[in-house]
């Protein structure tokens, strides 16, 4: 199995990014109780209201908002995608660049083999940081008083995951295509930073359709964590990971692979 | 039929012509080394025997299939030692010659190679000496007894011992019927593995020949010291040329047998000869100089 090998060894590097998405979910959460007693009705006044609402600030003062807000749509996403989006230029370009992928492909293992099988490993080295998050938030809901539902949770969590694996499989796809992983890299980074900039400029501007066409959007414009999974949203990012696989799985199997 | 056979094999990338109409055949059974200097295409031919690079133009046979539709099936026959093999840093030797296996099904000469070449498993290959990290390549290709082992520079970071022993297993697998295509640029590296070379030059192969043929065409650079410094009508003999003289030190190229040269010093007071092989290189820059003049 691909999947077995190339897990072994990326392990220590899908451990430390759990510790980091979970650490940024724990430490923002503890963060709740201390938000509550705070003033934040004067602060968020001087914004106009347009403003908070597109960044989900009227909603800071529940678990759920909060959540939203600074771990699932923000900080802790963008940790998850860091590591998406690396671990997807890395898988084929990064490897190939390396030259650790001519003895795999040496191999009586197809290329197709090979490129569902890192694809896999793709998949998981999300989910275990997400799932990392997951079990840290679901254990301090409960403890500090969020009062979000954990159907909630496991739905954004799921959404976030699926963000991710989206993001890092265009990464991918483009690094099986090109062989380049700084253009692998370059093609998730500028994917997240436009959609997620459209996701929010696009209600201010009065540019709904430009949300609507937003990957970021998909994910997190119905705010899962307060009000459950957003099945359209989630249909639209796996359609768009699936287009992303079938592109780089035809540039990959046609291409010379480099030395 | 044939291990190997190329022929009108064209690779183009963009305007770089890294292959200009390739013909090769490769014996079942034989060892066959694959010379020329770097950047000939040795290694462009031999990754298009894998499939992991596609032929622009020309027919490729490899163990009577097409390497670019023959896939999984062909390659289980095939071991291959890339020119300069990367292995994943942070997994040890153990794990990552587990995973090759596991890949492959079955590697039933693993444990015997790897006591042969006495390979560090136990630590990360990035603590690894190059001449370790070249055993593990090494182990790979050989331990599930293919048919075909298709070597680009195989004895390039291994030490004299090791290259030895290299020379053994190729000598062993040669006579159990397997075919050996290995490249080199070097003459001395081959010599004593094989019997017949191609000679590859800018995307062709220019010439099949013997090993003998060619150690005599390629020569050798012979430095001499005199305990008075030589006259260099001395040296004047058959098969000695670009001869220079520093006072008690000589230099000079040397083809063919050194007999008429050693008759000719042998009266003079010599007090250090040192002859070496001329590396594959060579043979080119004279056969360049001599198209050229």
């Amino acid at each position: 199995m691909i999947v077995a090998g190339v897990l072994r060894a990326r392990r220590r590097s899908i451990l430390w990014w759990s510790v980091a998405v979970a650490g940024v979910g724990v430490l923002y959460t503890l963060f709740f109780p201390m938000m509550q007693t705070m003033d934040t009705g004067a602060m968020l006044s001087s914004f106009p209201d347009s403003v908070t609402a597109a960044l989900g600030w009227d909603a800071l003062s529940s678990g759920a908002g909060y959540l939203h807000v600074t771990v699932y749509g923000l900080v802790g996403m963008a940790v998850l995608l860091a590591c998406a989006i690396g671990a997807g230029a890395r898988l084929i370009a990064g490897e190939e660049e390396a030259g650790l992928l001519e003895l795999e492909l040496a191999a009586p293992v197809s290329r197709t083999r090979v490129y569902l099988e890192r694809l896999a490993v793709l998949a998981v080295s999300v989910a275990v940081p997400a799932l990392a998050l997951l079990v840290a938030v679901l254990v301090l809901d409960p403890v500090l008083g969020l009062e979000i539902p954990a159907v909630n949770l496991v739905a954004a969590t799921a959404a976030l995951w699926l963000f991710g694996v989206t993001i890092g499989l265009v990464a991918y796809a483009v690094g099986a295509v090109t062989g380049r992983r700084g253009v692998a890299m370059a093609a998730g980074a500028g994917l997240a930073v436009v959609s997620y900039f459209a996701s929010w400029v696009g209600p201010l501007a009065d540019l709904e359709w430009l949300a609507r066409i937003s990957p970021y959007w998909w994910y997190a414009g119905e705010r899962p964590v307060a009000n459950g999974a957003d099945w359209a949203g989630m249909a639209l990012l796996a359609a768009l990971a699936a287009v992303a696989a079938g592109v780089g799985i035809a540039g990959f199997l046609r291409r010379d692979t480099a030395t | 039929m044939p291990a190997i056979r190329v022929s009108n094999l064209v690779k183009d990338y963009g305007r770089v012509h890294a292959l200009r109409g390739l013909d090769l055949e490769v014996e079942t059974g034989e060892v066959l080394g694959f010379l020329g200097p770097n950047g000939a295409g040795k290694t462009t031919t031999i990754r298009i025997l894998l499939d992991l690079i596609r032929a622009t133009s020309g027919t490729v046979e490899v163990l009577g299939a097409d390497p670019r539709t023959a896939g999984p099936q062909l390659r289980a026959r095939i071991g291959y030692l890339p020119g300069e093999p990367a292995l994943p840093p942070t997994l040890t030797g153990r794990e990552y010659l587990g995973y090759l296996a596991s890949l492959r099904g079955a590697a039933p000469r693993l444990d015997e190679l790897v006591a042969r070449f006495g390979v560090e498993l136990g630590r990360p290959i990035h603590t690894l000496s190059r001449g370790n990290k070249q055993k593990i390549a090494l182990v790979q290709a050989f331990m599930h007894a293919p048919e075909l082992y298709v070597l680009d520079e195989p004895t390039s970071g291994l030490d004299p011992l090791l290259q030895q022993e290299f020379r053994a297993l190729v000598a062993e697998v040669a006579t159990s019927d397997a075919t050996v295509f290995l490249s080199s640029h070097v003459l001395a590296e081959v010599e004593q593995l094989t019997r017949r070379v191609a000679i590859v030059r800018s995307g062709r192969v220019v010439d099949v020949d013997d090993i003998a043929s060619l150690r005599a065409r390629a020569g050798q650079e012979v430095e001499l010291s005199f305990a008075s410094p030589i006259d260099p009508a001395v040296v004047d003999v058959d098969g000695v040329s670009d001869v220079e003289v520093d006072g008690t030190h000589v230099r000079l190229l040397l083809h063919g047998e050194p007999d008429q040269l050693l008759r000719a010093v042998a009266p003079h007071h010599v007090t250090r000869i040192r002859a070496e092989d001329r590396e594959l290189e060579s043979v080119f820059l004279d056969l360049y100089r001599e198209n050229g003049s």
